[in-house]
């Protein structure tokens, strides 16, 4: 039986318990990573160990007649299709195969793959493959790859997979008319998404029947199940994916992996019997998907009072052997500037670059993080160009309530200005900004904006949720949204039991197989909580209708009239009980009525299409905001960084589980301070250097600073109970907040992340000398 | 040269979460590939297998160890403590309820070797500090969550923890 408490009844807006919570302190809840089927045999990917070649011969009979080698694959055995993340879009970027016929272009690139009993034959088997291959002269850096005469790594021009042009009014005009204008360029290094749980995933094939299960640790079944159903030229309907818990994905877990679709090639090659491959550590940071690096060239104007005249740059991004997300990456990268500030005169362009390292791709903030960093610096130099102080200058420059950008973008609420105020009111900007430099102390602001979907996926994102209600008054709630942790199988069943009108305690929840949930893009861009939100609105609104409209017979009273509330069924005219939800429920399902409750929700947000010619169009329903504010203190002995505290005031609509949006805000920023301070993934001709927790280095306990958080509540009009998404903002202006509070301390400007002892120590020499 | 008198060896037996189990181990098995392979205990969780993450952390003797490092057969006759082995039927250990009540678990991936070093943390310290919280934990990784709701946990898990004991 149900128990009613408090927090249960009217759920939105409480921190109740995560609904997978019992499972996961326990131990009991089973990731992909736990799954141990019948027969299941390990396999493991062939990799090329050079950077650009071209394959000559790959001789598998060698391996083949290894004792317990099940099945070997290589392009052969494929169909040969590209793919691509972005191709709807960029057609042109599709450009990776599952396993490579003709070229490796970076060091682990997948030519092959092996399935045996067990890992270490599948090692075995690996090395007993001969391949041959022709050597290709190989280029690393950016700006040495765009050159004529570079290695040409795909057909594409100067290896520039994608030029964006992002271009509006009269910049050149603009800067002529500033009082004030100034050059900067940043360099933004690659950093990993270091899931806990790592790439994994059970491919099975039912030779017989032509169908097959995907089992993967993913962030988008449904964007998976399209990409190998292409690859593998099956039917949609034939091609099952299912995710169980998943340990973190922070956009690393968007896309199919060649290794998804070797598990189930493989499976299928070994007559039926489930492959699973799981990464290591180390492949995991070497060969999955990294963040982008960027040069990111700023060039804007001002004038005395502060207004800002013009926008200008150039972005080169560093993206590794194939596209993978990179489009979008890149049109984050410069469109997020249009949500955050009023900007009429504007021109950026963004190169989209191959080179011979690792592919580069989506990661938490999309581009956001690398232009956040860039951006919201330079205003800080901007305004001290003027003498202007930096939150001023904002205030004067940021979006508001319902506008339009000039790239077309709606904004509708907007808390932008709140979130600025209250966070400088917070650490008390006014006495403390600039004025703790005799202790090496400083304040420093960044800004942020973020979408809430982005229609990555073909040229729609809906979502859609099931509600169905049992004669026993059970709920059952089916989601193709993928929870990969943050808590979002919790928010929408709250938004499912707020709507509906009943206790959180009876939600259960099905999520994300395709082969079962209703579809749904995926957990990326901060859409879940409002897209897939939406839908579950809808869904408990429908199931709710049906059962008012069976009361309504029975009692002969006017659906109208009637609401289903905290379980009970209200007679709005005089706020009395008409029945509880369980008698009502049983009524539908008695003799006269024999009503099954089956609710459906379907909601894809209204946008228009952004021209990527222009970089015009409105991506997202609703826009969240927020500001950062760090306080560091610098050791000018040892070079050291010491983040004190941090401010993040945070437009999120509504908090639907105001615990969890801390959660995310906390985890969300420190992932931002590790980006700033320590975490730098790094690369020698192609190779990665530190593929381990040892040398790559993440926050840790001993790290952690405190953080305010202020949730702001604006309410928005098409959000569920006003809510917006809220998953990846708190890391976009991280970086530059500490770097602009590192200035602040000892004057001392850093352009290139991360921030380590070394640059600072090497900074105060020279301007000692 | 692959030593071929297997018959000569004798089982191992560990004594993990209070029950014995008998195995017939080749001698090179770390506890975790034990726990997790040979008797499905894959609470414990594998996340870096180089003993810097602290994903794989159990109890040896009440004293928190990375399984990942620890060979199998070099704890025969220790008491090993698994996070299966913490809550009793359908009542959660106060740690892993603090947890619960105070948003610490967001993935949940790293969860059970966070919840297994309070535990030992807390039995020889029933009321750390913040500074002793955070230098006790500091082997462990938590990418989702950024450790704050973790020592709000840890302290709210002490408070439980002494509230039962007084009770007692």
């Amino acid at each position: 039986m149900t128990q009613k408490n408090n927090n249960s009844l009217n759920p939105v807006g409480k921190s109740v318990p995560r609904i997978d919570g019992k499972g996961l302190v326990t131990g009991q809840t089973k990731y992909v990573f736990d799954l141990k089927l019948p027969g299941m045999l390990i396999g493991k990917m062939l990799r090329s160990p050079h950077p650009h070649a071209k394959i000559i011969s790959i001789d598998t009979s060698k391996a083949e007649k290894l004792p317990g080698v099940k099945a070997i694959i290589t392009a052969k055995d494929t169909y040969g299709i590209k793919f691509g993340s972005n191709e709807f879009f960029f057609p042109q970027t599709a450009d990776q195969q599952a396993l490579e016929s003709d070229k490796v272009r970076y060091i682990g690139d997948e030519l092959g793959a092996v399935a045996a009993i067990d890992e270490e034959t599948a090692e075995k088997a690996l090395k007993l493959i001969d391949v041959k291959y022709e050597i290709l002269p190989a280029v690393f850096d950016v700006m040495e790859a765009m050159k004529p005469g570079a290695p040409q790594i795909h057909s594409a021009r100067n290896n520039i997979a994608l030029i964006l042009p992002t271009h509006f009014g009269n910049v050149e005009k603009a800067l002529k008319e500033s009082d004030y204008v100034r050059e900067d360029e940043f360099y933004l290094p690659s950093a990993a998404h270091t899931c806990m749980e790592p790439h994994v995933c059970v491919g099975q094939f039912e030779n017989f029947s032509d169908k097959l299960t995907l089992w993967i640790s993913t962030q988008a079944p449904f964007k998976i199940r399209e990409t190998l159903a292409k690859c593998l030229k099956m039917n949609l309907n034939n091609v099952r994916v299912i995710k169980l818990a998943v340990g973190g994905g922070f956009g690393g877990k968007l896309e199919m992996l060649p290794m998804d679709f070797a598990s189930c090639l493989l499976s299928k090659k070994a007559g039926g019997f489930p492959v699973k491959i799981t990464y290591s550590r180390e492949e995991e940071f070497s060969f999955s998907r990294r963040k982008h690096p960027m040069i990111y060239k700023l060039k804007s104007g001002i004038k005395k009072n502060g207004t800002l005249m013009a926008i200008s740059g150039e972005i080169y991004a560093d993206g590794g052997g194939y596209c993978s997300y990179g489009p979008t990456v890149l049109a984050a990268a410069m469109m997020r500037i249009f949500m955050v500030y009023k900007i009429k005169n504007f021109k950026m362009t963004g190169y989209r670059v191959y080179t011979n390292n690792p592919i580069s791709g989506a990661i938490r903030g999309f581009g956001g993080v690398q232009s956040g960093f860039a951006v919201e610096s330079h205003m800080d130099m901007l305004a001290q160009g003027i003498g202007m102080d930096p939150v001023e200058f904002r205030l004067k420059n940021i979006t508001t309530p319902n506008m339009i950008t000039t790239n077309k973008m709606i904004l509708t609420s907007n808390g932008l200005r709140e979130c600025i105020e209250k966070a400088t009111e917070a650490c008390d900007w006014k006495n403390k900004k600039g004025k703790q430099k005799n202790i090496k102390r400083g304040l420093g602001i960044g800004i942020a904006a973020d979408v809430m979907g982005s229609k990555m996926y073909k040229s729609h994102e809906s979502a859609g949720s099931i509600i169905k209600i049992e004669e026993d008054a059970s709920v059952y709630f089916l989601t193709g949204a993928a929870d990969t942790g943050q808590g979002s199988n919790t928010a929408l069943s709250q938004i499912a039991a707020q709507e509906l009108g009943i206790s959180y305690d009876r939600i259960k929840i099905t999520t994300a197989d395709t082969g079962i949930t209703p579809f749904d893009t995926g957990s990326f861009a901060s859409r879940v909580t409002f897209i897939s939100g939406n839908a579950t609105k809808l869904a408990a609104l429908d199931a709710k209708m049906q059962i008012l409209k069976v009361v309504s017979q029975e009692k002969n009273i006017p659906i109208e009239e009637l609401d289903l509330i905290a379980e009970e069924v209200i007679h709005k005219k005089n706020s009395s009980v008409v029945m509880s939800f369980e008698k009502a429920v049983e009524l539908c399902y008695s003799f006269n009525y024999g009503q099954q409750i089956i609710g459906r929700g379907s909601y894809n947000p209204k946008t228009t299409p952004v021209d990527f010619r222009t970089g015009e169009g409105n991506v997202s329903a609703s826009y969240g905001f927020e500001a950062q504010i760090a306080k560091v203190e610098v050791n000018t002995e040892t070079g050291e960084v010491a983040v004190l505290k941090m401010w993040d005031a945070h437009d999120i609509g509504k908090a639907i589980n105001p615990q969890s949006v801390r959660g995310q805000i906390e985890g969300s920023l420190f992932m931002g301070i590790g980006y700033t301070l320590s975490e730098n993934l790094q690369f020698k001709n192609g190779r990665v250097l530190n593929p381990n927790f040892a040398n790559y280095r993440l926050p840790r306990s001993v790290n952690a600073c405190p953080v305010e958080s202020i949730l702001i509540e604006t309410i928005d009009p098409e959000g569920p109970f006003g809510a917006k998404g809220m998953g990846e903002a708190a890391l976009l202006p991280t970086a530059a907040a500490i770097a602009n509070a590192v200035y602040d301390a000892i004057g001392i400007r850093i352009k290139d992340l991360p921030i380590t002892p070394d640059k600072i120590l090497k900074a105060l020499k020279s301007k000692e000398s | 040269m692959q030593s071929k008198n297997y018959w000569y060896k004798s089982m191992t037996t560990l004594n993990i979460n209070e029950k014995e189990y008998q195995l017939d181990l080749k001698g090179h098995e770390t506890l975790l590939e034990v726990l997790r392979d040979n008797l499905g205990l894959t609470g414990t969780k594998t996340a870096c297998n180089e003993a810097e993450c602290g994903a794989c952390t159990v109890l040896v003797d009440n004293n928190s160890v990375l399984s990942c490092i620890i060979l199998a057969k070099d704890v025969e006759g220790c008491s090993i403590e698994t996070i299966e082995g913490l809550s009793h039927e359908e009542e959660l250990h106060p740690i892993q309820q603090a947890f619960l009540d105070n948003g610490a678990v967001q993935c949940g991936f790293c969860a059970p070797g966070f919840i297994l070093s309070t535990k030992a943390l807390l039995d020889k310290n029933p009321e750390p500090n913040l500074e002793e919280i955070k230098k006790s934990l500091d082997g462990h990784i938590c990418r989702c969550g950024g450790y704050l709701k973790i020592f709000d946990a840890v302290k709210d898990a002490s408070k439980k923890l002494n509230n039962h004991d007084t009770k007692k």
